[in-house]
């Protein structure tokens, strides 16, 4: 029966499947949320998925790191209106593709699989999915926030693009009335940190690890020589602000490392 | 005006006495800094404290609250944040801070979030003991003539109370056996020995005659875009200041029918999104001069509308900007000092 509810689909490539299990757990909600739109894929919540038709918004979590996913991704791409990158993996690229280049990404392959072929599909070096398609817009978060998450579903429905928190986690802070770690020399990465998880974890007396990625202005340079100078080890500091950051950290460390020279 | 005397025995009975009337706000602790928050249990009001994290304008429009709900048919305003409340142990600083948003929030358009608000809490004011950050002598808000209901002046033995208005003196009046209307020379001598030890006890001075010229002269100075460069864009130094009171406005939609939001929450002149307009186009696309217009609010328009600086000398952007620029060190700056503040190291490191 044709009606003129949004065709929504919920797509996975390389990750943790966090994002999507976070949508399914958002359960006094998921009724409203298939009843407000024709979900027509997601493989985590249903097995009737049909992955033709045309879609009004494409949701897709993960990163690039297989031939076939970036071919799906682009068949994902060419019948959907607007596509959202949900998470740190899908948006930057996560973990698997923090700062290494192809040369290094071959050798490691070759280290971890050895001979191995792989049948199914032929591996590439794991990229952010903006690398290949246009992205509308970019959830971020490990994994996305449910609130987020349903204020920017109920805004799509709407007709509106999200409202996304364009500053870092210290407004939040502050909103919170939280004394500031870094004052205490607590390595907080929550200047460098997009804001919307509401500083849940400094609520909680614990420092920002950057789960929702850099914010739109994040001051790295500034953040790390702050960092140096309360006594931390450049390793240590490089490596927090790497775990979240994907392949949007690879500019900073390379004109760091030309600084050292 | 009045001033009356009270044993330091009975703060605590009088409070009880006017806890019946409404919730009393106070200092109290969190972790080893302050807040205001709601009195559940008096041992657990601070005395003696400096500030407070986030200044008392969050009691007048919180950092993040709901505006209205609307849907298709209307839209119905909250005012739920909105109640009866006594706030006590606020200091001369703060006040000036509450004098000031009264300028800004109620003469051109007035704000009945914040003015609703404002009417339905009193002030019950504290003399404080200035720290290494507090400047408020030069900002000339250590003294306070208005803005209080009832103020308390701790002289170590007893209060001295002012009775600042009618509404003060309604409170006075629920436990008059509390209050003794006779001072002696002794009380008198003691309280002028009181301020004259702390007027001295002062050890962060500031000019600020100087600076709306300075502002001018030293607008294109080196030292602003290297303060820029370390500025870390967190707007921490707008949430704790005392007069900031830009707010940022967004609609909240949900599912299942559900009435939409419209949410109200602190926001910050030295954030990106703050100066774009439609089409993308920022107009302080570079943090320099997003400080710049702070700092030129702060020292220089303020003065020429309202004849003071709208900083209040609180201490609040010292004790928390992370990268060490606040009112004393651009003021520093501004007098042509060597500065001794991160952002003054990490622009040598740069430059190198």
């Amino acid at each position: 029966m044709p009606d003129n509810k949004l065709k929504i689909g919920i797509y996975e490539l390389t990750g943790c499947a966090g994002d999507a299990l976070l949508i399914i757990d958002c359960e006094e909600e998921l009724v409203n949320i298939f009843k407000a739109a024709n979900i027509e894929a997601f493989l985590m919540a249903k097995s009737d998925n049909n992955d033709e038709v045309e879609l009004d918004v494409a949701l897709v979590e993960g990163s690039v790191s297989t031939e076939k996913e970036l071919e799906e991704l682009r068949k994902i791409r060419k019948r959907s209106k607007a596509l959202i990158a949900i998470g740190i993996c899908a948006g930057l690229g996560g973990m698997q593709s923090y700062f290494l280049d192809d040369k290094d990404w071959a050798k490691n392959l070759k280290a971890v699989y050895g001979g191995v072929e792989m049948i199914h599909a032929k591996a590439l070096p794991s990229k952010p999915i903006g690398d290949f398609v246009k992205v509308d817009y970019f959830l971020p978060g490990c994994p996305i926030g449910k609130e987020q998450f349903l204020s920017t579903f109920a805004r799509l429905l709407a007709g509106n693009p999200p409202e996304l928190f364009r500053f870092p986690v210290c407004v939040e802070c502050k909103w919170h009335e939280n004394d500031c770690l870094l004052n205490k020399n607590i390595l907080c990465l929550g200047p460098l940190t997009a804001a919307g998880c509401g500083s849940v974890c400094v609520n909680h007396n614990l420092p920002c690890v950057g789960c929702w990625g850099p914010s739109e202005e994040a001051n790295r340079t500034a953040e790390y020589k702050l960092l140096l100078e309360k006594g931390y080890d450049p390793a240590l500091i490089k490596n927090k602000m790497a775990n979240f950051s994907g392949t949007s950290i690879t500019q900073f460390f390379a004109r760091l490392k030309g600084e050292t020279k | 005006m009045r001033i009356l005397k009270l044993k330091k025995a009975d703060l605590y009975r009088f409070l009880e006495v006017i806890y019946k009337e409404a919730d009393i706000w106070a200092p109290q602790k969190k972790g080893d800094k302050f807040v205001f928050d709601r009195v559940d249990d008096f041992s657990k009001i601070e005395l003696q404290t400096t500030r407070t994290i986030i200044p008392p304008k969050k009691i007048m429009v919180p950092p993040m609250f709901n505006m209205f709900d609307f849907n298709e048919a209307g839209y119905k305003e909250d005012f739920s944040h909105i109640s009866k409340k006594i706030l006590f142990g606020i200091h001369p600083c703060d006040i000036h801070g509450l004098l000031t948003l009264d300028k800004l929030f109620i003469q051109e358009y007035p704000d009945p979030y914040y003015m609703g608000a404002r009417e339905k809490t009193l002030i019950l004011g504290l003399s404080c003991w200035p720290d290494e950050h507090c400047f408020c002598k030069s900002t000339r808000t250590n003294i306070i003539e208005e803005g209080y209901d009832l103020f308390f002046t701790d002289l170590d033995e007893f209060f001295l109370v002012w009775i600042g208005s009618s509404q003060g003196d309604d409170l006075v009046k629920l436990a008059p056996d509390k209050f003794d209307e006779n001072l002696s020379d002794k009380d008198i001598q003691a309280y002028i020995r009181w301020q004259n030890d702390k007027e001295k006890a002062f050890k962060t001075e500031i000019d600020f005659v100087t600076m709306p010229d300075l502002m001018e002269l030293k607008y294109k100075a080196p030292f602003w875009q290297e303060a820029g460069d370390a500025c870390l864009a967190c707007g921490s130094c707008s949430m704790v200041c005392p007069t900031c009171n830009c707010y940022n406005v967004a609609d909240k939609t949900f599912l299942g029918g559900k009435p939409g939001k419209r949410i109200r929450t602190w926001d910050s002149c030295t954030l990106p999104e703050y100066s774009e307009v439609a089409g993308g186009e920022n107009f302080r696309e570079d943090k320099s001069d997003r400080l710049k217009l702070w700092y030129t609010h702060k020292l220089q328009a303020y003065v020429s509308k309202y004849g003071k600086p709208s900083c209040v000398g609180c201490g609040r952007c010292i004790a928390t900007c992370p990268v060490g620029i606040n009112v004393k060190t651009i003021a520093r700056a501004l007098e042509g000092e060597e500065v001794d503040a991160f952002w003054k190291k990490m622009s040598r490191e740069v430059t190198k």
